[in-house]
């Protein structure tokens, strides 16, 4: 697969902050990419880097290998989606859409097909019959279909998305996800989408990056960066069902780990082995979906990760069930546990249990 | 393969390149135009300001002996201190006579088109002539004035009272008079940003009207009293109309003494002096506006 | 629940009375020029429209009102063609020296119009330029530029950048992001500009004073009449141009802040 965009150590800076510090990333071809992170993590001036419509203090950009750094966003094959849509409220819907097909540099390639891409368009976004509207007699989803059908009319390489759902209501919201992520497959673009929610970002994406104080922490398909995060921020920024525990690596064994969480417990990981030494603190991560709740062990030979909890909550949330629990060697130390189906009534507040642990399912995060 | 949507062979201008070009569009023209009849025209008054005159004749200089006159020579430093009180309470007069107008349109009126017509109303004496506005009050205070024609009808008095017109008194009232309409303005546009929910949860809270306006109101206010309370002393202080037209011997204004500098007394370097003092008045008073402004801002 | 705050009783007359206060001196002057009597103030000695005829005949006054029509039409130009872009370039750009040069164009809404007349005074002088019409025409568009900036800037602050973003984005050359994004949305506020700077142009006397030239502007012609001899005339011309500014007024405002005020 051919890469679409390559970020080469991209740096932004506004007075002394460094918005986006040295950023590297690929972006393959065709693919939907997301930039994740909260607000003031520098994946919204990434993304206007990309278009263009701001100009890197260091590194490079490529398009499909060519240095773009330092071309305008006009002469770049790639369109960009506001967070406010940007349309232009004193000409119709039609008009917002045919914009980009009349200008002095674009009229000559659109000449004779302007109508009739215009309809089709409006028709791919299911507004048909909407040509005459004005942008302030729409809704904000009708609008957002108007700009995007915009940002895709010209047919670019590359479709750039700013937060383009936050102003929309929650269904509305999975509609147009639902609506994007056909789009991508139909057209096959590169669509590379900027977003602070996560769900929204998994749902989507084929690949996220997620980004903090300028930099990105990691960049994986949704499942991996669900379930083996490569560090705290990330464990915690994404997910809800999320256990992280401190402790200190006991001995290495070839795949697998042990570790000492204090209070005489003990958790065997197997992950790569790679970069930890003895004696390390590291932090455990694990979702709560990956948790088992079982009321006696096994076995009694059978007793690895496995450990004594008591029951302090249940919180029944329709799919499933929510455990509060907390070891009872050591007090302190809470988990929460998830359970499919109508398992409540299991157990009762107050019980005492087992919780249990694939160690394949147990990440080990030094940073 | 399409790099950009160019016609191949046409090379793309560097991004830098062409956000240059675009400032210097915008940014060149009103650029040379203020180097040209702002900066300049403040260098030459630097430049006879730092010379002196002998019956008529200009001599150029490097003296700093006009500003030094302004500082301690009488009646300048003098007369700048009358104009900017002058200033100060026109300025807090206004915005005292204009208060109560501008809180029934932001509170009490609740008909748009009931508003826009006070909005007309209001805007109406602001745009009508200075000059006519500052003769209307001679009319009025005058000897043979409304004032005391009516007074002396009523049998209250016997003859004409003199101390209405002429005097520090009559220029203020009449500067007010001019810069309320300006002051209601600029006190509505912010009154009129307290939002509904602000005033409904204090009322929900059971505060009482007093103290709405004490907690809530009054400090938002502040920013319009300010930003019009600025404008409104700049006019004042600069202000030699009113002074010529219902002024007397003890309101003698700085601009009034300038132009007999620039006029009559033919002292161009003096008059350049005190020019250039009030343009660094007036800097300073655009900087500290600026602050106290953003300062005191509330943000809704 | 409603906005109302404090007790109408209270607010209401003092309102009232503020606008009373705003109004009598315009009524006394509408009233002195429909008196017949030949003096400016009481008795009143009967219903005339003569000084409005004399008006009309007053063939110095016709031509000075003339003279500030070309001025302000002129003022007005100058304040758009060069107002506009500055407000463009502080909106949308960052340059080196950018406080310093906003401060510069605002100063004149602080500086006293008589400074600006001596400063320019003083250059006309050195540069051996003969005081006119068009000297006059500079200087007070160079001070009311202000008023165009400040309009104009408002307005693209609130509209935002993302429009002309999209169609630079979109290839839009910086003429076509001008005709057709900026221009439409400020239209309104540009507008609004337009007509204040024309009012306030119309009735300088400060920055004129000092350099008038052999031509006279109306408000320069009132003032000579002012210091001669006081006549009912002056009344009826007051009134004229309280009677246009209504005009002009409720045009500009309908235009500038109508959206906001009519939205309830």
């Amino acid at each position: 697969m051919t890469e679409a965009i390559t970020l080469e150590d991209l740096t932004k800076r506004y007075g002394g902050a460094t918005v986006v510090d040295a950023v590297n990333l690929s972006i393959p071809d065709g693919a939907f990419v997301s930039f994740l992170g909260a607000s003031g993590s520098g994946k919204t001036t990434t993304l206007r880097l990309i278009a263009g419509l701001e100009q890197a203090d260091g590194g490079r950009i490529r398009f499909r290998g060519q240095d773009i750094t330092d071309v305008p966003p006009s002469h770049r094959d790639m369109r960009m989606m506001f967070q406010d849509y940007a349309l232009l409220p004193n000409l119709s819907v039609a008009e917002n859409i045919a914009f980009g097909l009349k200008l002095k540099r674009t009229r000559a390639r659109f000449s004779g097909r302007v109508e009739a891409l215009v309809d089709e368009y409006l028709r791919m976004v299911h507004l048909d019959g909407y040509h005459t509207r004005k942008p302030h007699e729409l809704s904000g989803g009708q609008r957002q279909r108007v700009a995007l059908a915009r940002a895709l009319i010209t047919d670019p390489a590359i479709v750039l998305f700013d937060e383009p759902l936050g102003a929309l209501d929650a269904n509305l919201r999975h509609a147009m996800q639902y609506e994007l992520k056909r789009l991508h497959g139909e057209f096959g673009k590169t669509f590379v989408y900027v977003t602070h929610d996560q769900e929204e970002a998994m749902a989507m994406s084929d690949l996220i990056a997620v980004m903090k104080d300028g930099r990105i922490l990691q960049v994986s398909s949704p499942e991996d960066l669900y379930f083996r995060p490569n560090c705290r921020y990330v464990a915690e920024f994404v997910g809800a069902g999320n256990t992280l525990l401190d402790g200190r690596i006991q001995s290495l064994n070839g795949a697998s780990v042990r570790m000492d969480m204090g209070d005489g417990i003990a958790l065997i990981s197997k992950s790569s082995t790679h970069g930890l030494a003895r004696g390390q603190h590291v932090g455990i991560h694990v979702r709560s979906e990956n948790l088992e709740l079982v009321a006696d062990p096994p076995s009694l030979s059978d007793t690895e990760n496995t450990l004594p909890v008591r029951i302090d909550e249940q919180v029944f949330l329709g799919g499933r069930t929510e455990y509060h629990v907390s070891l009872t060697q050591s007090p302190g130390t809470q988990l929460t546990v998830s359970v499919q189906g109508g398992q409540s009534g299991r157990f009762a507040d107050g019980d005492l249990a087992h919780v249990r642990v694939d160690p394949g399912d147990l990440r080990i995060l030094t940073q | 393969m399409r790099l950009v949507a160019n016609a191949p062979g046409q090379r793309s201008p560097s991004a830098r390149t062409l956000e240059r070009q675009r400032l210097m569009f915008w940014l060149g023209p009103p650029l040379l135009w203020f180097f040209v009849f702002m900066i300049v025209p403040y260098g030459v008054l630097v430049y006879y300001a730092l010379g002196s005159v002998d019956y008529l004749t200009f001599t150029p200089g490097v003296s700093g002996e006009n500003f030094l006159k302004v500082a301690t020579q009488d009646p300048y430093a003098t007369v700048i201190m009358r104009s900017a009180k002058i200033g100060l309470l026109t300025a807090l007069c206004s915005s005292v006579v204009a208060y109560p107008l501008a809180f029934y349109m932001a509170f009490h009126v609740s008909s748009a088109r009931a508003r826009a017509t006070l909005y007309i109303l209001v805007m109406l004496p602001w745009w009508a002539s200075y000059l006519v506005k500052a003769y209307a009050w001679k009319t009025i205070l005058g000897t043979k004035g409304i004032l005391n024609e009516t007074l002396l009808a009523l049998g209250l008095i016997d003859v004409p009272m003199t101390f209405f017109l002429y005097n520090q008194f009559s220029m203020v009232l009449t500067l007010t008079y001019i810069f309320t309409p300006f002051a209601v303005l600029s006190i509505y546009a912010q009154l009129e940003r307290v939002p509904q929910n602000v005033l409904e949860a204090a009322r929900d809270m059971g505060a009482s009207d007093g103290e709405i306006f004490r907690k809530i109101i009054l400090p938002i206010s502040v920013p319009g009293l300010l930003a019009g309370g600025v404008i409104t002393f700049s006019l004042g202080f600069g202000d030699f109309i009113a002074a010529a037209l219902v002024g007397g011997s003890d309101s003698v204004m700085i601009a009034s003494i300038v132009i007999n500098l620039m006029g009559v007394a033919y002292d161009w370097p003096l008059g350049s002096a005190i020019g250039l003092v009030i343009i660094g008045l007036a800097a300073a008073l655009l900087s500290a506006a600026n602050y106290l402004e953003h300062k005191t801002q509330v943000r809704l | 629940m409603t906005r109302r705050l404090g007790r109408r009783g209270i607010v209401w007359p003092a309102a009232a009375l503020v606008l009373a206060f705003l109004y009598l001196p315009i009524g006394v002057m509408i009233a002195f020029s429909l008196n017949a009597g030949g003096t400016v103030g009481l008795p009143w000695t009967g219903f005339t429209m003569d000084w409005y005829a004399g008006v009309f005949q007053d063939r110095a006054l016709m031509g000075s009102l003339w003279n500030s029509v070309k001025v302000s039409l002129g003022v007005v130009v100058i304040a758009v063609c060069l107002g506009l872009p500055a407000a463009i370039a502080l909106d949308r750009f960052e340059f080196p020296f950018k406080g310093t040069f906003r401060r510069i164009v605002l100063l004149p809404i602080v500086l006293p119009g008589v400074i600006t007349g001596v400063s320019l005074l003083g250059f006309y002088l050195v540069v051996n330029v003969r005081l006119s019409l068009v000297t006059l025409t500079i200087a007070l568009g160079t001070a009311l530029m202000c008023v165009i900036v400040t309009e104009v800037f408002a307005r693209l602050q609130q509209v935002g950048q993302s429009q002309a973003e999209a169609a630079y984005d979109m290839g839009a050359t910086e003429l076509e992001v001008f005709r057709k994004v900026t221009l439409p949305s400020i239209s309104s506020a540009l507008l609004g500009g337009i007509l204040i700077t024309f009012s306030i142009a119309m009735d300088e006397l400060a920055v004129t004073y000092l350099l008038i030239g052999r031509e006279n502007t109306l408000p320069m012609q009132i003032w000579s009449m002012l210091r001669r001899d006081v006549s009912p005339e002056i009344n009826a011309i007051a009134t004229i141009t309280i009677l246009i500014s209504l005009v002009l007024v409720t045009i500009g405002i309908l235009l500038s802040r109508g959206r906001t005020l009519v939205r309830d």
